[in-house]
Parts: structure tokens; sequence; C-alpha cells
């Protein structure tokens, strides 16, 4: 264990951190199924949460993990939101597709 | 009894608590009339705990800050709730307590629908007022002063007249860019305070050493700004035209409360904050304000004796006489007695001038105009109305005996007696404002209450009692309810005119007090001017050898705050915890 | 031989503003209104009698008493304007006038108002003048003196407009008000420059001070005085001349203000147009002549100023004359007296610029009987006649109406000046004779003045006994004839008089005696006020004084004998030509006149006649010069108020409508277009951050 974590370095859990951050961006943007969307954002999270743990462990201290509960119940409670949602946009339209709602339009 | 620094929060939260309580589902306020007299008793308490306060106040040194007292906020933004009373303070907080009941009074019958809103807005103001007065932090200021802008703009746009979503629209945009301004010259001078001292204070009284060490430019600068805000509010011509608009489409309480009260807090910005602040900046303005503030007068004046609408009238009158209390804010004359003289005249204009609103609102309830024309002779068929009316068109024109005269007066003897060059033409210039005054307030006078009976046809049952001569209980004159509305109010004239001592006693030392860091820079300037011996040395000179002093002062006090070393916090900060580096 | 201590005075005013709230208040209850004419005499009457009672405790003083006042009103700074009062014999003089006249005129409108449905309205207005009446001639110091000075001018306003229904009366009213607000606008400017030159508006203070400037010797002065004094001196010294030279002048303007002096006395015959007890009591015997009391209150001041006593003297005798031209050529009988009034007050100008307070404040008193004697009995005549006021329409009454014939007979020779007898001989003599000193005592273009003014006075005389008794012959003489008006007595408009006793309208009848018994105390007074105040020079001993100059022109025991000798010549030349003038009415209008219903000199010289009874078309130019500007400048400036300013105020919310309109596209409603620019903002801020880092770190 000792020798697998010294081959790791803490760039590699802030890369890997990163990667899923960026990626959740990318889907997010280029996708227009909203429940895709969704997921996209789900996965930015994840990222984010990555590099809390390794922040935390880099500084030795809770302080981190803390965040990541915290980050993690909020993410559930607004899932849940996010897909009721969802569904009452789709009862609507009969789509999923995001772009079909540009109301906010200036 | 609670410890008397307290009560200055419970005076401050009180109105909140009655604004809330408006809220509660409690059936019987979905009534109108429950709603009113919910209201009417709990600005009657209101008033009464204004009135301890008062008493628990110590007038024999009305300048101190009293009662005062500080509650964190933001320590580390070096905000808090600093509140504390002065003489000036208190009695604007009693004028705003006195007015609020009588504004609740007058309500009855013009708010018909909603009344529970309506009395939410108003309690919700009178809170933001007080909070006005009372803040000594200069964040705490600004917010409550803004803060007055929103019951405003519901009061208008809800319950307002014909245009009334534009009269609140204009009445928002424009007290909200000039407030925006002000801020950012607040925040500027807290900004210095940071630079120079490395802690963040906005408490007035470290602004006022701060804001007083600064250069001439930015004292100049953040003038500007501040006169951006309080000139709008004031209103300063050119920037009153929101005024017009906003008193002639807001209800008779808008109204009542906009030209009583809220139009207060701009001189009250001016006297409290910019002229101690910045007192090079106060004295190298004063002839502009001045002149602008005659302007005003004048102006104003001339366009009330072409209105055929009477609130419109009395709107325009209201810039016409806060042009008085520009000039005497800033013709800094000896004694003090052009700036006492002024915040005398806040009061009274209050007074007076609410109480034609207040007139005005009443004929309105029963005729559905104020046009000169369709409605007129009113001291046949509304014989007490037309007296309360007549007293404060008196009260008005500044007729001595009553309210208004002492603030004239003392405004424009101060003013002549100024030792800066060009203070006697603004005071003559001013006085001719009285003569209009009487021309126009006569005018209006001459079309409502004299002459022969008009009223608008539909309307015209009102008029076959008159016959009858004088019956105050006849149904088309004041009813019990307006004649208990009207009565404080009148009283208050008739006292502030026949003995204004205690009031103008008690303005007298905060009032030197604040003006003291200009009067200091003006007899320099006499001391400088005597130096410049020669007879072509007369009146041009002392003005230029005063800004000449001015800006060497500020200059001096530049150089000083670079000399204290900067200390970086935020930087601080970052330094120690950089971690990625590390590995 | 005084009852009361002086510190009483002070009480006079509240007496009187006591009776203005009961009046008030029995406005809401009809049915006691006719309490208010009691309420309003018993006040006036304490008045009187504390006048009476203190009269021997200020005379006996020989200085002013300037007691404690009563309570503080404004003190800022060094300024000081406490309800104090400030008595003298000038002071003490105005007030026996004031409570005096005031007294017989409220008793008499007791009757004269009777079934008007403002009863307690009008006395209740009355109330408030005698307040503020009291207050000018008491106040110790000019603010206060400027509280009565308005109120006077209020309750000028209210009582002119007592009709309020007719629209004459309110715009009389307005007139009043406004063009006094002008003379207002002088007193106050008058008062800056005192306040300014000696540091206090206390007579007590600056009135001494200014003596002691004139002689140039400030020792022995009191305290408050003393610092005036020092405090004068060093702003002269300062360059502060010009404001000691314009003190006067703007308490000038306000006294031409409120006495109804060219070029401010169009207001006074548009008065005329109140209830006549109030055109009596105010508008002739006492508040028009407040002027003449500032005037001869302020003298030093007047005297520190070479031009200010000359100009006094140039603009009363161009009123004197101007008034009784106009006044000769009126048809209207109180108009006559009205414009009478104006002429009447310039000799008092006269008198108090040719430094003689005394000749003034003596022709003050002795108008104030005559002046009050000739309005009521013209009231008389108008209630009789059911409001007919027009001399052509009414011919021959003295049968009808012996008792006012009587009446006005003794006012017109009083006004006339008529020998020996009247007060008005005694007066005005002594008005011409004084500025005939002072003509000789002066020199250049002073002496001038004063000679031109005395001849204008000489040839006014003449005027003045010419159109009064006009109006008597024909009013009173020839053959009976009248026209009834179309009103009743002054008041109501027909429908609310019914509880009235308006029986009497269709025939003239004498008054009753409680009408007419104040009018005979008056008559007595203008017939005895001047052979006692005349040759016994009481007057002089009470107003001495004023300054060391004025002292030099008196003509009591001490008196120089070529002074006296000017003056022993006045009474032959200006009894000689009263008789004249008299003799002259006579001829044209007495009972053989040959014209009847018009007047001869009309037919004579028409277009003179003509200018004069349109008043010389003076109110016309005000109208064009100055009313119709203001309004024409109102109404533009509305317009450039709502068109212009609030344009370019508001353009300037053009600039951010403009941004929002830059940016608008921004907000698609895309949420691909919310997410992409999200992201490039996280990139954007990241990217700056590494920057900045690599280049600190």
């Amino acid at each position: 264990m000792e020798q697998t974590i010294s081959s790791l370095t803490f760039s590699h859990y802030f890369l890997t951190g990163a990667v899923l951050f960026v990626l959740g961006m990318i889907g997010f943007i280029t996708r227009r199924n909203m429940i895709v969307m969704f997921l996209c954002t789900e996965m930015m999270f994840q990222g984010v949460v990555v590099t809390l743990a390794a922040a935390a462990a880099l500084h030795g201290n809770v302080t981190g993990q803390t965040f990541i509960i915290f980050v993690l119940t909020i993410a559930a409670a607004e899932a849940a939101l996010a897909l009721g949602l969802v569904i009452l946009l789709f009862r609507r339209r009969q789509t999923l597709d995001a772009g079909a709602w540009s109301e906010l339009s200036g | 009894m609670i410890d008397s620094s307290h009560l200055i929060l419970v005076l401050l939260t009180l109105p909140v608590v009655w604004a809330v309580g408006l809220l509660l589902p409690i059936p019987g306020l979905q009534r109108k009339r429950y709603a009113w007299a919910y209201s009417a008793v709990t600005s009657a308490i209101s008033l009464t705990l204004a009135i301890v306060v008062a008493m628990n106040f110590d007038w024999t040194r009305p300048g101190d800050m009293q009662l005062s007292g500080s509650i964190d906020w933001i320590p580390s933004m070096g905000l808090s709730f600093r509140y504390g009373v002065d003489a000036i303070s208190l009695w604007l907080i009693l004028l705003t307590a006195v007015i609020m009941p009588v504004v609740v009074l007058s309500s009855l019958i013009e708010v018909d629908h909603d009344m529970r809103q309506f009395h939410f807005w108003l309690h919700i103001l009178e809170a933001a007022l007080i909070g006005t007065f009372v803040a000594q932090d200069i964040v705490l200021f600004y917010v409550c002063f803004e803060f007055t802008l929103i019951p405003l703009y519901f009061l208008i746009g809800v319950f307002g007249h014909k245009e009334k979503l534009k009269a609140a629209r204009v009445y928002f945009l424009y007290a909200f860019t000039g407030s925006m301004l002000t801020f950012a010259g607040v925040l500027y001078v807290g900004y210095v305070g940071w630079q120079q001292n490395g802690i963040w204070t906005f408490a007035i009284s470290d602004l006022y050493e701060i804001g007083r060490r600064m250069s001439m430019t930015e004292q100049c600068l953040v003038f500007a700004a501040m006169l951006a805000g309080f000139g709008v509010k004031t209103p300063l011509v050119p920037f009153h035209t929101w005024l017009p608009l906003a008193h002639t489409e807001a209800p008779t309480a808008g109204s009542v409360d906009l030209a009583g009260l809220v139009l207060k807090l701009g001189p009250y910005g001016l006297i409290r904050l910019a002229i101690p602040m910045l007192p090079d900046a106060a004295l190298a303005f004063a002839p502009w304000v001045c002149v602008v503030a005659v302007i005003g007068i004048l102006y104003a004046a001339l366009i009330c004796r072409a209105q055929k609408d009477a609130k419109r009238l009395v709107a325009y009158s209201s810039v016409s006489h806060m042009g008085f209390v520009a000039l005497g804010l800033f013709v800094f004359d000896p004694g003090g007695i052009a700036a006492t003289g002024a915040v005398f005249y806040m009061l009274a204009h209050g007074l007076a001038t609410g109480g034609l609103f207040l007139c005005i609102g009443m004929l309105y309830d029963r005729f559905h105009t104020r046009e000169f024309g369709r409605v007129g002779g009113t001291a046949k068929f509304m014989p007490v109305w037309s007296f309360f009316f007549m007293m404060f068109v008196l009260a008005s024109v500044g007729l001595p005996g009553l309210n208004g005269f002492p603030g004239e007066f003392l405004t424009l003897m101060g003013a002549f007696d100024s030792e800066l060059w060009w203070s006697k033409p603004m005071a003559v210039a001013g006085a001719l404002g009285v003569i209009l005054a009487a021309v126009y307030l006569l005018y209006m006078a001459g079309r409502m209450v004299w002459g022969t009976p008009i009223i608008p046809p539909d309307h015209a049952g009102y008029l076959e009692g008159a016959e009858h001569g004088v019956d105050p209980n006849h149904r088309h004159d004041l009813s019990w309810r307006e004649i208990t509305t009207l009565v404080p109010v009148a009283a208050l004239c008739l006292m502030l005119g026949l003995l204004p001592m205690p009031v103008l006693r008690t303005l007298e030392a905060p009032v030197v007090g604040l003006n003291e860091p200009v009067m200091a820079l003006v007899e320099a300037e006499e001391r400088a001017a005597l130096r410049v011996a020669g007879d072509e040395a007369g009146d041009r000179s002392q003005a230029t050898g005063l800004n000449g002093v001015g800006t060497g002062a500020g200059r001096g006090a530049g150089e000083g705050s670079q000399a204290i070393p900067l200390r970086v916090v935020s930087a601080d900060g970052v330094g120690g915890e950089g971690v990625i580096g590390d590995e | 031989m005084s009852l009361f201590d002086p510190q009483i005075a002070a009480y006079i005013p509240w007496v009187s503003g006591i009776s203005a709230v009961v009046c008030g208040l029995l406005c809401l209850y009809p049915q006691y209104a006719k309490f208010a004419a009691g309420v309003c005499a018993s006040a006036v009457g304490v008045g009187f009698v504390i006048a009476l009672g203190i009269w021997g405790n200020v005379v006996g003083a020989g200085t002013a008493v300037n007691p404690e006042p009563l309570m503080r009103w404004i003190e800022v700074a060094g300024l000081e304007a406490n309800y104090g009062v400030y008595l003298d014999g000038l002071t003490m003089i105005m007030l026996g006038v004031v409570t005096g006249v005031a007294m017989l005129v409220v008793i008499y409108a007791a009757g004269y108002m009777r079934g008007d449905p403002g009863y307690a309205r009008f006395f209740a207005a009355v109330s408030i003048f005698i307040f503020a009446m009291t207050t000018v001639v008491m106040a110790d110091n000019l603010v206060l003196l400027f509280l009565g000075w308005e109120g006077v001018g209020l309750a000028s306003y209210l009582l002119i407009g007592h009709e309020y229904h007719r629209q004459a009366a309110v715009n009389a009213a307005k007139k009043a008000f406004i063009v006094n607000r002008i003379g207002d606008f002088g007193v106050l400017l008058g008062m800056f420059c005192i306040f300014d030159v000696f540091g206090t508006v206390r007579f007590e203070g600056f009135l001494p001070a200014a003596s002691a400037l004139l002689t140039g010797d400030g020792s022995g002065l009191n305290m408050e005085a003393a610092a005036a004094y020092a405090q004068a001196t060093a702003v002269l010294a300062d360059g502060g001349q010009w404001l000691l030279m314009a003190a006067p002048f703007g308490l000038m303007v306000g006294a031409f203000g409120k006495s109804a002096q060219l070029p401010l006395f169009v207001w006074l015959p548009d008065a005329m147009e109140g209830p006549t007890p109030v055109s009596a009591l105010i508008h002739a015997a006492t508040m028009v002549t407040s002027g003449v009391y500032v005037i001869a209150r302020t003298m030093p001041l007047f005297e520190l100023s070479p031009y200010a006593l000359p100009t006094v003297a140039i603009v009363a005798g161009a009123t004197a004359i101007l008034g009784a031209s106009i006044a000769l050529a009126q048809y209207d009988l109180k108009r006559v007296f009205a414009y009478s009034t104006v002429s009447q007050l310039g000799y008092m100008f006269i008198g108090v610029a040719a430094l003689s307070s005394t000749a003034g404040v003596f022709h003050l008193v002795s108008h104030a009987f005559f002046k009050a004697l000739l309005f009521l009995t013209a009231g008389s005549v108008m209630h009789a006649l059911a409001g007919q006021l027009d001399i052509r329409k009414i011919s021959g009454l003295r049968h009808k109406m012996p008792v006012t014939f009587v009446l006005m007979g003794i006012g017109c020779a009083a006004l006339a000046g008529l020998p020996v007898l009247t007060a008005g001989y005694w007066s005005k003599d002594l008005v011409l004779a004084t500025t005939f000193d002072r003509a000789i005592a002066t020199s250049g273009g002073t002496a001038f003045v004063y000679y031109a003014v005395g001849v204008v006075g000489l040839l006014t005389a003449f005027i003045t006994a010419y159109y009064c008794f006009r109006v008597w012959f024909r009013v009173f003489f020839g053959e009976e004839r009248y026209e009834m008006g179309d009103h009743h007595h002054g008041g109501g408009d027909g429908h609310d008089d019914d509880h009235g006793d308006h029986g009497h309208a269709h025939e003239p009848h004498e008054m009753d005696w409680g009408m007419n018994g104040p009018l005979v105390v008056l008559a007595v007074g203008s017939v005895f006020a001047g052979l006692l105040l005349g040759p016994t020079h009481v007057v002089e001993h009470l107003i001495d004084g004023t300054s060391a100059e004025a002292n030099a022109l008196r003509v009591g025991d001490d008196a120089t004998p070529y002074v006296k000798a000017v003056h022993t010549a006045m009474y032959f030349v200006s009894a000689l030509i009263a008789v004249a003038a008299v003799l002259v009415a006579y001829v044209l209008h007495g009972p053989k006149r040959k014209v009847e219903g018009d007047d001869p000199v009309r037919l004579r010289a028409p277009k003179v006649f003509g200018a004069l009874n349109s008043k010389l078309w003076i109110d016309e130019v005000y109208g064009g010069v100055i009313v119709y500007p203001v309004r024409v400048m109102g109404s533009v400036f509305y317009v450039v108020d709502a068109v212009i300013v609030d344009t370019v105020v508001r353009g300037l919310g053009v600039v951010p409508r403009l941004l929002g309109q830059g940016v608008r596209p921004a907000q698609s409603g895309r949420l691909h277009g919310y997410g992409l620019g999200m992201a490039l903002g996280v990139a954007a801020v990241v990217a700056v951050t590494f920057y900045a880092m690599s280049r600190g770190g």
C-alpha cells in the first residue's frame, strides 16, 4: 500500500479531478438531452470531490473531507429536485431537448 | 426600565415589528378598517417611544451623540451597527414619528385596496427613516437611506394616481442613480482610510478625520459624488423634475412622507456627512451650490405661478423651499445662524407642506379633482377645511408667528451676515423668493378657498347643504377623523412659529459643531486676506486666496498619507497558505 | 399717577390674541357668534386701559422703558429677538391711538356688521389685527416688529377679503398682501443690514449706537449699545459703509409698502373692498401709519445716510399731491377717502422726512381721528343706502341723516384743515412749517428738495380742502335724491341674512346711537385733539430725544425766533388756503351748484379728469410691467422644465439603455449558450490567476 501510494503523487489525484470536471463541462455544453446534461453536472461535482479529497490528504486535515460530505448531500438533494424539474419540462413539451426552452431570450 | 442606550434599537425595530405584524395571517387585518386602526395604534406607540427617547436625551448637551451604542455586523470589514442621536437627528426622528400617525389617519378613504400592504410599507418607511437618522456608521446610513426608496416605490407605484408607474420608476431611477454615486464616494473615503491606517472603518466619526486629510482633488470628487445623491433628494435644480411627477401621482400619504420626511434626507446627508467630512471641498463648492439653490428658489417659484393643479403647485413650492435649506447650509456665516435656520426650516417645511398635502388629499377624496377652476370657493362650503388650508398656506408663505418664518428668516439673515463675498447677493436674490412665495401661494388660496363656490358637476349634491352656513358636522366639511389628523400638524406649526426657542436652542450647538471645520477654513481665509495688504485686495482676492489655502492644506495632508507604511493584509493571507508550490 | 408696572404692557397683544382664538371658536357656533364683538371690544378695552395705566410711568421715566422680555422667541448666535416691549413717548402715543380708535371702531362695527354671516370671523380677524398692531408699536426689536408688521398684513388680507364670494374683494386682498410683501422684502434687507453693522436688532442696542455714530461720541452708552457701537465702528472701518447707507432705504421700501406711498400705493384704494369699519381702522387710522412709525422709531439710522430723508421727502411729496389729485376726480365716496389717506400719509412722511417725528406723529394722531370719522360716516351713508357710494347718485341727504351730516362735516373740516378749531389744521401746519424750517437749515440740493416739497404740500392742502368739501356738499346739499345700492350693508349676499334687520333697506335713515356714539367721540377728538396737542406742544415733549438735530427744530418754548416766525406765517398761509379751497368747492358743488349728477370739472377738462379718474393708469402699468411678465415667465419656465430640463436629465438615462441594447444578444435564452459562457468565464478567471501566480511566484 505504501508503495502504491508513493508511486501516485498528489498531482495524479488533482489531474483526475480536473479531467473529470472538464469532461463533465464538455458534456454539459455539447449534449442537448437534459438528463445527460444533468448527469454531466454530476460528473463535474465528482471532479471537485476528488480534488477536495486530494487536498485534504495533502494538508493532513479533514476540512476537505467535511466539504465532500457537504457536497454529496447537496448533490443528492439537487438531483432529486433537478430530475423532478426535468420531468416537469418533459411533460410540457414532450421532448428532452434543452433547445426547446429559450424563453429567457432578452 | 431598560438601559437607555437600547432605546434607539427598540425605536428602530418597533416599526419593523409592526410591519411584520401586518403580514401575520390574522383574518381581521383583511378588513380595511381594522388594518387602518391597527396601524394608527401602532404608529402612535412608535410616537410615544420617540417621545420617551427624547425624554432620555440630555438636552443640556444637544451637540453630543447620545444614547449611542454599537453592535458588530461584519467586524472584519469594519462594519458595525453604530447608532446614536444628537439634537438634529432627534428632532428629525420626532418629526418622523409625528408625521406617521397623521399620515395613517389620513389614509382611510384614499386607499381603496390592500390597506395592509399600504401600511406595511408605511411602517417600513418609518423604520428606514429612523435608521438613517440614527446611523453612525456610514454603510448603515447608506443602507437605510437607500431603503427609503423601496417603500416609497411601492407606495407610489401601487397606490398612486393615473401615471403612478411612470412616477414610481422615474423617482426610483433618479434617486438610485444619484445615491449610487454617493455610495462610490463613501466607499472611496473608506478605502483611503484603509490605505492610511490598514483597517477598514466606516464609523462616521472616523471618516470625518480621514476625509479631512484627503487632498483637494479627492475631496472635490467625493463631494461631487455625495452631492449627486443628496442633491437629487433635496432636490436641487436641475435634478428636481422627478419631484413634481412623484408628488402629483403619489397618494396623499406618499406625498406627505416624501415632502415632509424623505426630502429631508438630502440636506441631512449634506450636513451630517458631506460638510464636516470634506470641509475644503464644501467651501469650494459653496458658491455653486448656493447659486443653484437660489436659482431653484426663484425658478420653481415662478413655475408655481403657472400651475393649475394644486398638488403640483405645492410640489414645485417644495423645490423652491428646499432651495432655502440648501442656501442656508452652504453660506457658512460666523454664528451658524443660516445653517441653524436651514435645519429648522427642514422641520418647518415638513409640517407646513405636509399639512398642505393632507388638505389637498382631503379635497381630492371628496371631489376627485385638485384643479383650479374645477373646485374652488371652499370657504363657503368647507369652512373648517379652508381654515386649516389657509393656515398651512400662510405657514408656507413664511408668515411670522407660524413655523415657516424662523427658518426662512434665519437662513436669509445668516446668508447676509456671512463673510464670504458672494453671500450677500445670494441673500438678496433668495429674499425675492419671499415675495414670489406670497404670489403663488395666495394665487392658489385665491383660486381654491375664496371666490364663488365651484365644484365638479358630478358632485353637485355637495353644494346644496352649504346654504345653511357654517357647520363643522356637515357632510362635505371635515369629519372628526380629518380634524384629528390636521390639528396636531396645525398646532405644531403655530407652536414652532411662536415659540421656536426649544428647537432653535438645541439645534444651534450640533449645527455649529458640524460646521466647525469649514468655519476654521473661513477664518483662516480671513486672516490670510488681512495679511494681503492693499486696497485692491478687496472681496475678490479673498475668494481666490480661499481656494489657495484649501488646496495647500489638502496637498499637505495627501503627502502625509503616503508616509504611512502600507500593510497589505490580503497579500499576507495568500502568501501564508501557498501549498501547491511546496510539492 | 401710574396704575400699572410697565412690564404689564407686554400682555396687551396677547389679550387680543386670546380674543382672536375665542372669536375663531365662536365661528363654529353661529348661535353664539353675537358675543364676538363683545369679546373683541373687551380685549381692546383691556389694552386701552393698560396703555392709560402705564402712561404716567413710561412718560415719567424720561427714557425708554425696556423690561425683561415676556418670553423668548428667536435667539441664535448673536441674534436676539424676544417678546420684549420698548416703551417711550412715541410708543405710548401709537398705543393710545391704536387701542383707542380700535375700541371705537369695534363698537361701531358691532352694529354695522350685524346680520353678516361672517360676524365672528370678522372680529377674529380684527383681534388678530390688534394683536399684530400693538406688537408693531411696542416691539423692542426689529424682528418682533416684523412679526406684527406681517401680522397686520395678514389681518388686512383677511378683512379686505371678508366678503370672499366677491371676486373683487378676493383680488384686492391678494393685491394688498403681495404689494406689502414687496415692502417686507425691503424691511428684511434693512434688517439684515442693521444686523450686519450693529450685530443686534434690538432698539435698545442699535438706536443709541446709531445716535452715537451720528455724533461720533461713543461714551456713556449702556453695555448693549456700546457693544453695537464697537461692532459698527469696526464694520465701518472695514468697508461696511454701504450697509449703513442701505439700511434706511430697505426700511423705507417697507414703510412705503405698508403706508401706501409711491410706487407701492396701488393696494390701498382697492382695499376699500373690505367692510367700512375695516377701512376706517386698518386702512386709515392705524395700520397704514405703521410705516411712519417705523421711520420715526429708527430715525437715527435715517439721519446717518445723507440721502435717506430727502428721498423720503421727495416720495412723500409726490405721493401727497398725486393722491390728492386722483381723489378729486373720484365718484366713489370711499375711494375719495382712500386716495385722501394716501395723500395724508404723504404728509406724515413729509413730517418725518423733515426730521420732525413730532410733526409726522402729530398728524398721524389727528388723521387717525378725522379719517376714521370720515370713513365711518361714509359707512353710515353706505349702510343707509344699501351699498350706494356713487356721489353722482346721492344728493341732499342732510334731512334724512342729520347726525351723519354734521359728523362728516366735522371730519371734512379737519381734513381740510379749517383754521383754529380742527386738529388737521394744527398738525398739517406743523408738518409744512417744519419742512420749511428744514429747508432753511440745510443748503444746496437738500434745501431745494425741502422747499419744493413744502410748496407741493401747500398745493396739496388746497386740493385736499377742495375734494373733501366737494364730497360733503354733493352728498348732503341740494335737492334730495338718491338711488339705493344693490346689496345690504356691505355684508351677505342675499340669502343668508334673513335673520338680519334689513327692513331699513327701503329708506335711508339715521344710525342708532350705538353706532353714532363712537363717531361723536371721534368728532370731538378731531376738533379738540388739535387744540390739546397743537398749541401745547404735548407731542413734542413726548417724542423729543429721537435725535439732537431734531431737537433743534422744536417749536416749543426754546425755539429760535426765526423758526417761530416761520410757524406763525404758516398758520396764516394754510388757513387762507383751506378757506379758499372750501369756497371753490362751495361754488362748484355747493347748494347752488349748476351741474347735477356729474362733476363740472369733468365737463371743462375731460381729458385731465379722465386721466385722474382712471388713476393715471398706474394699475395697468403694473399689470403690464410686473404681473403679466411674472405669469408669462412662470408659464415659460414650466414648459422649459417639463420639456427641456426633464428631457435633458432623463436623456442621461439613454446611456444605460444603449449599453443594454448592445449586450442584449448575449441573452439568447439557450442553455448551452449560458453554459459555454460560464465555462469561458471560469477559463478566463483560471488563466488570469495562473498568470498572476506565475509572475508573483
